[in-house]
C-alpha cells in the first residue's frame, strides 16, 4: 500500500525531547503513509510513548518539526491536535469511571441546544450508532467504570471515531484484553483501514505487529533504528533491533533445565497445600471470585497459574496472602501447620512472600532509593538496639544487588530511575530478604522488555534450585509454558485444570481457559 | 531560587541540607536585614535579646505542633484539628487544675506541683484520646482523614466550652466558659523562662528527627506515606503506624497547650489558637512536606516555623500594628510563594505559564489589587496606587515575555 510516490501524512523530522537526566528522543526522523498501519516497536524506555505524546498534543516542547500534509503544525493542546485529526488510545484509559459511556464519548464537545441544556437523548442515539458498528452492544447510558477492560478500550475508540479522526494511535491495546476480545479489536482494525484511517500501533507483541502492520518503525534509546516493510522482514530481526544485540536462546535452555526437573518433583515434600480454597464475592450475580480451588506446591517447583483477566489469578495469590478484604474459606497448610493469614503481615510471618501484579501501584515506593526499596520488609535485621544502623542495612541491600545482578549506580538512585526489569528485581529482592518458604509473583514480566525476561526466568528458575517454591502467575501463556513445572488453570473462578509440564500444551490450556 | 550557584550547592553538601532548606536560612537572614533596614523604632537594634525571645518563643510553640502535622503528612495524612486540640487541651488543664484544687481546703491546700503534673497529664491524655479517635475513624470506619479532623476541628472546641462551663457549675457554682489558672508558679515560671519553650521545642524535635530517620517505625511512616497499598501489601501494619501519627500530632498540639495557656493565664475555648492548624501545616509545607506524603524532613520544618515567625513579627515591626492582624494574609501568601518558587524550575520546564489566558489577566488585576489596598491602608492611597499600577506593569510586563518564551 505505501508507495514512494505516495506524500507522507506525517512527517516527524529530527524529533527530539528531554527530560530532567533523560533524554527521551534524540533526532527522530521518519515518515506515515496515508491509509498505512505503521507500527512502532521498541523496548520500554525505548521512547515510544514520548513520540505518541508529541504527536496527540501531550507534549507540546520538543525539538524539531511536525509536519502533517506537508505544513508544520505545533500543537498547544490535545484539543488541536484533535482538530487535526489525530487522537490516541492510551495504554492507561483516560475515562471517567463515574459517568456513562456516551457522557465519556462526547466529553469535550457535549452538543446542546440554543439554551443551553446538553441533548442528552441525541447523544446517548449517537453513541449507540458508534458502538454498534464496533460490534458492541453495550447500551450508552451504563456507567464506564463497570466495564470491563476490553469494552473500556472500545469506548475509547468510539471517541476517536466520533471525532472523525484521520489518524488514529494505538498504544499497546491488547495488553489486557481476551482472545475474542483481540480478534474483535483486529476486526474494528480492519474497518477502520477500510474507511482510510491511519493507525500508528505500538506494541511489543511481535505476532500482532506482523498480523497487522505495513511497516515497522524500531526505536532503541530514544534513538530512531530502522523502519522496515513487514512484508520483508522477520519478527526475529526486529527483536533483534530493539534490543541491540541477538537474544540468546536463553528459554530453550530453560525448557531442557525444566522438563528434567518437573519429573523429580512429584516425589519431593509438600510445601503448600491448599484445600477447597473460596473466596466469597457478595453483592456479584456470580457470587464467589474463587470456588474450591485445590493444589500442592512441592519443594522447589514452579506452579503456573494460567487465566484470563478476572478468572481470579491475582484473587488467589492475595487469598493467600492474607491481602482480600473479605477472608477466604478453605485450608492452607505451609510445612506442615494451617495458616489463614488475615493481613499481609501475618502471611510475611509465616514464610509467604507477593510480588504484586502492578509494579508501580502495589510495589514501588517510588520516593525512596534502591536500598530503602529493597530492605523495607526486613529492618528488623539492621537494627543495633531501637536504631536503625545504616552499615547494616547496607550490607543487607548490596548483597541482594549483587546477588540478583540489579544493574543500579547505587544504593541511593532512586528506584524510578531504574528499568523496569531492574525494578522487578528490587521488589524480588526486597522479599528474598525475610527468607520467604514460598515466593507469590503476579504476572512478574509485565512491563519488563525482552532482553530483562529471560534474565528473571533464569533467576526464578535459580531461586528454585536454591529450595524456594513459587507460584507465578501470567497474562502470557508462553512464559507460563517456559517457566513452570506444572500448571493450574483458572476459568471464572473456578479450578479447570493441572496439568503437567509434559502434557501442558498451549490448545489444551486454551480450551480450558474458557 | 538559590540552587544555582556552585559555592551554595557545595555549602548545602557541607551542611547536608537540602537547596530548599538553604534557601530557607536565607530567606531568614533577608527578612531579617529588611527589617532592621525598615523598622523606624529600630527594635532590632536596640533591644536585639528582646526581640530575638519573642520571636523564638512564638516559633517553639508553632514548631511544637507543625512537628506533629509533619509527622502525619509525611505519613500520608493531614490533620486539620491541631487549633481545636489546643484549645480544648487548654480546657481539660484549666478543668483538672480547678478540680484538684478544689480536693484541697483553704487550710491545706491540695500542694502545687500535684495540680500543675495533674493538669498537664490530664491535657496530654486528651490529645492521646482524641488522636486514637481520628486513628479509628479513619482506619475503621474509613472517612478520609480531611473528614475525620474537620469534625473534631469543629467539634472540640464546642467540646471544650461545654466541659468548661458544666465544670465551672459545678465547682465554682458560677457557668463560665473561661476558667483562670491560678497556679502562679506554672503560668510565670513558664513566661519568665522563655529557655523552657525552646529546650522543648529542640528536644521535641530532636526526638522525632531521630525517630523519623533512625527507626523502622520512621521508614515505615516514609513508606506508607509514599504508597500505602505497596505498604500495606509489604507487610506493613499500616493500622498501627497511622494511630501513632495522628496520636503524635494531637499530643503536640496538647503539648503546645501546655504552654498556650501558661502564657495566657485563662483557658479561653473560643477564642485561643483559632487557625493555628494551618500555621502547622504551613509550616511543614514550607519547609518542604509533600501534601501527598512520603516526603519531608524535621530541619525543614523547624526553618519553615521559624520562617513563618520571623515574617510575621517582621511585618509587626515595621508596620507597627498587631501581628494578629496580618497574620492570615502573610501565612497564605508565604505558603503560597514558597510552594511556587520550589516548584518554579520544573513547571516552567513543564512549559506551564503563570499568566496565561484570560484567568492570568484576572489573577494580575486580583494581585495587583491586593497588593495596592495593602498598602495604601499602611501608606496612604496615593503610595497605594503606585504600588497598584506598579506591580500591574510588571505582571504585564512577565506574562508578555512568557508567551514570546
Amino acid at each position: 500500500m505505501p508507495e514512494s510516490n505516495i506524500t507522507p501524512l506525517i512527517q516527524l523530522k529530527r524529533i527530539g525531547k528531554s527530560f530532567p537526566g533523560v533524554r527521551a528522543l534524540d533526532e527522530v526522523s521518519f515518515d506515515v503513509a496515508p491509509g498505512e498501519l505503521h507500527a512502532i516497536c521498541g523496548e520500554n524506555g525505548a521512547g515510544k510513548s514520548t513520540l505518541m505524546k508529541i504527536l496527540s498534543g501531550v507534549i507540546t516542547r520538543y525539538e524539531g518539526d511536525l509536519v502533517i500534509d506537508g505544513d508544520k503544525v505545533s500543537f498547544t493542546s490535545t484539543r488541536d491536535a484533535e482538530v487535526a485529526g489525530i487522537s490516541i488510545i492510551h495504554q492507561e484509559l483516560n475515562l471517567v469511571e463515574q459517568l456513562s459511556v456516551s457522557a465519556n464519548i462526547f466529553m469535550g464537545r457535549e452538543l446542546q441546544d440554543h439554551f443551553g441544556f446538553r441533548k442528552d437523548r441525541l447523544m446517548n442515539a449517537q453513541a449507540k450508532e458508534l458502538l454498534s458498528s464496533l460490534e458492541c452492544t453495550i447500551a450508552p447510558t451504563t456507567l464506564a467504570g463497570s466495564l470491563r477492560v476490553g469494552d473500556q478500550q472500545l469506548i475509547e475508540i468510539a471517541k476517536a471515531l466520533s471525532l472523525q479522526s484521520r489518524i488514529l494511535i494505538m498504544d499497546e491495546p491488547t495488553s489486557a484484553l481476551t482472545e475474542s476480545e483481540v480478534a474483535r479489536l483486529y476486526r474494528v482494525i480492519e474497518k477502520l483501514r477500510s474507511n482510510g484511517t491511519t493507525i500508528l500501533y505500538i506494541s511489543h507483541k511481535m505476532d500482532e505487529v506482523f498480523h497487522l502492520s505495513n511497516r515497522i518503525t524500531v526505536l532503541r534509546d530514544g534513538q530512531f533504528i530502522k523502519t522496515l516493510e513487514t512484508a520483508s522482514t522477520s519478527p526475529k530481526e526486529i527483536t533483534h533491533l530493539m534490543v541491540g544485540r541477538p537474544l540468546e536462546q536463553a528459554d530453550s535452555e530453560l525448557e531442557i533445565e525444566g522438563s528434567q526437573n518437573a519429573d523429580q518433583m512429584q516425589n519431593r515434600e509438600v510445601v503448600l497445600r491448599v484445600e477447597s480454597l473460596s473466596l466469597a464475592w457478595p453483592g456479584h450475580a456470580r457470587g464467589y471470585r474463587l470456588k474450591d480451588i485445590s493444589f500442592d506446591l512441592h519443594r522447589g517447583e514452579i506452579l503456573g497459574i494460567a487465566g484470563l483477566m478476572g478468572a481470579g489469578r491475582t484473587e488467589l495469590l492475595e487469598s493467600l496472602f492474607g491481602a482480600t478484604s473479605i477472608a477466604p474459606t478453605g485450608r492452607i497448610t505451609l510445612d506442615g501447620q494451617t495458616i489463614a493469614p488475615r493481613h499481609p503481615s501475618e502471611a510475611c510471618r509465616a514464610g509467604l512472600a507477593l510480588v504484586t501484579e502492578d509494579r508501580k501501584r502495589l510495589g514501588l515506593l517510588a520516593k525512596m532509593n534502591v536500598g530503602r526499596n529493597i530492605t523495607i520488609c526486613s529492618l528488623e535485621k539492621a537494627t543495633t538496639g531501637w536504631f536503625l544502623s545504616p552499615s547494616r542495612e547496607t550490607t543487607l541491600a548490596s548483597a541482594m544487588v549483587t546477588k540478583l545482578l540489579v544493574k543500579t549506580d547505587s544504593l541511593r538512585t532512586p528506584i524510578t530511575t531504574l528499568s523496569g526489569g531492574n525494578q522487578q528485581k528490587c521488589i524480588v529482592a526486597r522479599w528474598l530478604l525475610t527468607n520467604p518458604k514460598v515466593l507469590l509473583l503476579d504476572d512478574p514480566t509485565r512491563g519488563v522488555d525482552v532482553g530483562a525476561k529471560a534474565e528473571l526466568y533464569r533467576l526464578i528458575r535459580s531461586l528454585c534450585k536454591e529450595g524456594l517454591s513459587v507460584i507465578v502467575t501470567s497474562s502470557e501463556l508462553p512464559e507460563l509454558l517456559t517457566l513452570s513445572d506444572r500448571i493450574v488453570v483458572l476459568s471464572e473462578g473456578r479450578q479447570t485444570a493441572i496439568f503437567q509440564r509434559s502434557e501442558a500444551t498451549q490448545p489444551k490450556i486454551m480450551s480450558a481457559l474458557t | 531560587m538559590f540552587g544555582d550557584s556552585k559555592l551554595l550547592k557545595s555549602i548545602s553538601s557541607v551542611l547536608s541540607i537540602r537547596g530548599n532548606e538553604l534557601s530557607l536560612v536565607f530567606a531568614i537572614i533577608a527578612i531579617i536585614g529588611t527589617t532592621i533596614a525598615l523598622d523606624s523604632s529600630r527594635s532590632y537594634i536596640e533591644y536585639p535579646g528582646t526581640s530575638a525571645i519573642d520571636v523564638l518563643r512564638n516559633a517553639s510553640l508553632l514548631t511544637i505542633f507543625a512537628l506533629g502535622a509533619s509527622v502525619i503528612i509525611i505519613s500520608g495524612g493531614i490533620d486539620l484539628s491541631a487549633g481545636s486540640m489546643i484549645a480544648f487541651s487548654g480546657t481539660v488543664i484549666a478543668c483538672s487544675m480547678l478540680g484538684l484544687q478544689s480536693l484541697g481546703t483553704p487550710e491545706s491546700p491540695t500542694a502545687p506541683w500535684i495540680v500543675i503534673s495533674g493538669g498537664i497529664c490530664a491535657g496530654l491524655l486528651a490529645g492521646f484520646l482524641v488522636g486514637s479517635l481520628h486513628a479509628w475513624l479513619i482506619i475503621s470506619v474509613g472517612l478520609p482523614p480531611f473528614v475525620a479532623t474537620l469534625a473534631t476541628l469543629v467539634g472540640l472546641r464546642s467540646l471544650a466550652r461545654i466541659l468548661g462551663e458544666s465544670t465551672t457549675s459545678v465547682l465554682l457554682s458560677a457557668k463560665k466558659s473561661q476558667i483562670p489558672i491560678e497556679q502562679p508558679f506554672y503560668t510565670d515560671f513558664l513566661r519568665e523562662n522563655v529557655w523552657i519553650w525552646i529546650a522543648t521545642a529542640v528536644l521535641l524535635a530532636i526526638f522525632t528527627a531521630v525517630l523519623l530517620g533512625y527507626t523502622i517505625l520512621g521508614r515505615h511512616l516514609y513508606a506508607m506515606g509514599g504508597n500505602e497499598q505497596a505498604a500495606l501489601l509489604s507487610g506493613l501494619r499500616t493500622d498501627r503506624l497511622k494511630w501513632f501519627a495522628y496520636v503524635f500530632g494531637s499530643m503536640t498540639a496538647s503539648l503546645a497547650a501546655v504552654f498556650y495557656l501558661a502564657n495566657e493565664g485563662v483557658s479561653a475555648p473560643v477564642t485561643q489558637a483559632v487557625g493555628h492548624e494551618l500555621n502547622g501545616i504551613a509550616a511543614a509545607v514550607v519547609g518542604g512536606c509533600s501534601l501527598q506524603g512520603g516526603i519531608g524532613t524535621v530541619s525543614g520544618t523547624l526553618l519553615g516555623a521559624l520562617f513563618l515567625r520571623t515574617v510575621i513579627d517582621a511585618v509587626a515591626k515595621i508596620i507597627k500594628t498587631g501581628a494578629d492582624v496580618w497574620q492570615g494574609i502573610i501565612v497564605g501568601v508565604v505558603v503560597v510563594l514558597a510552594v511556587t518558587l520550589s516548584q518554579y524550575r520544573s513547571s516552567r520546564a513543564a512549559g506551564r505559564k503563570l499568566f496565561a489566558g484570560p484567568l492570568g489577566l484576572l489573577a494580575i488585576v486580583i494581585l495587583a489589587s491586593l497588593t495596592g489596598f495593602l498598602v495604601a491602608t499602611t501608606s496612604g492611597a496615593t503610595v497605594g496606587f503606585s504600588a497598584f499600577t506598579l506591580l500591574a506593569a510588571l505582571m504585564l510586563g512577565y506574562r508578555s515575555f512568557e508567551s514570546y518564551r
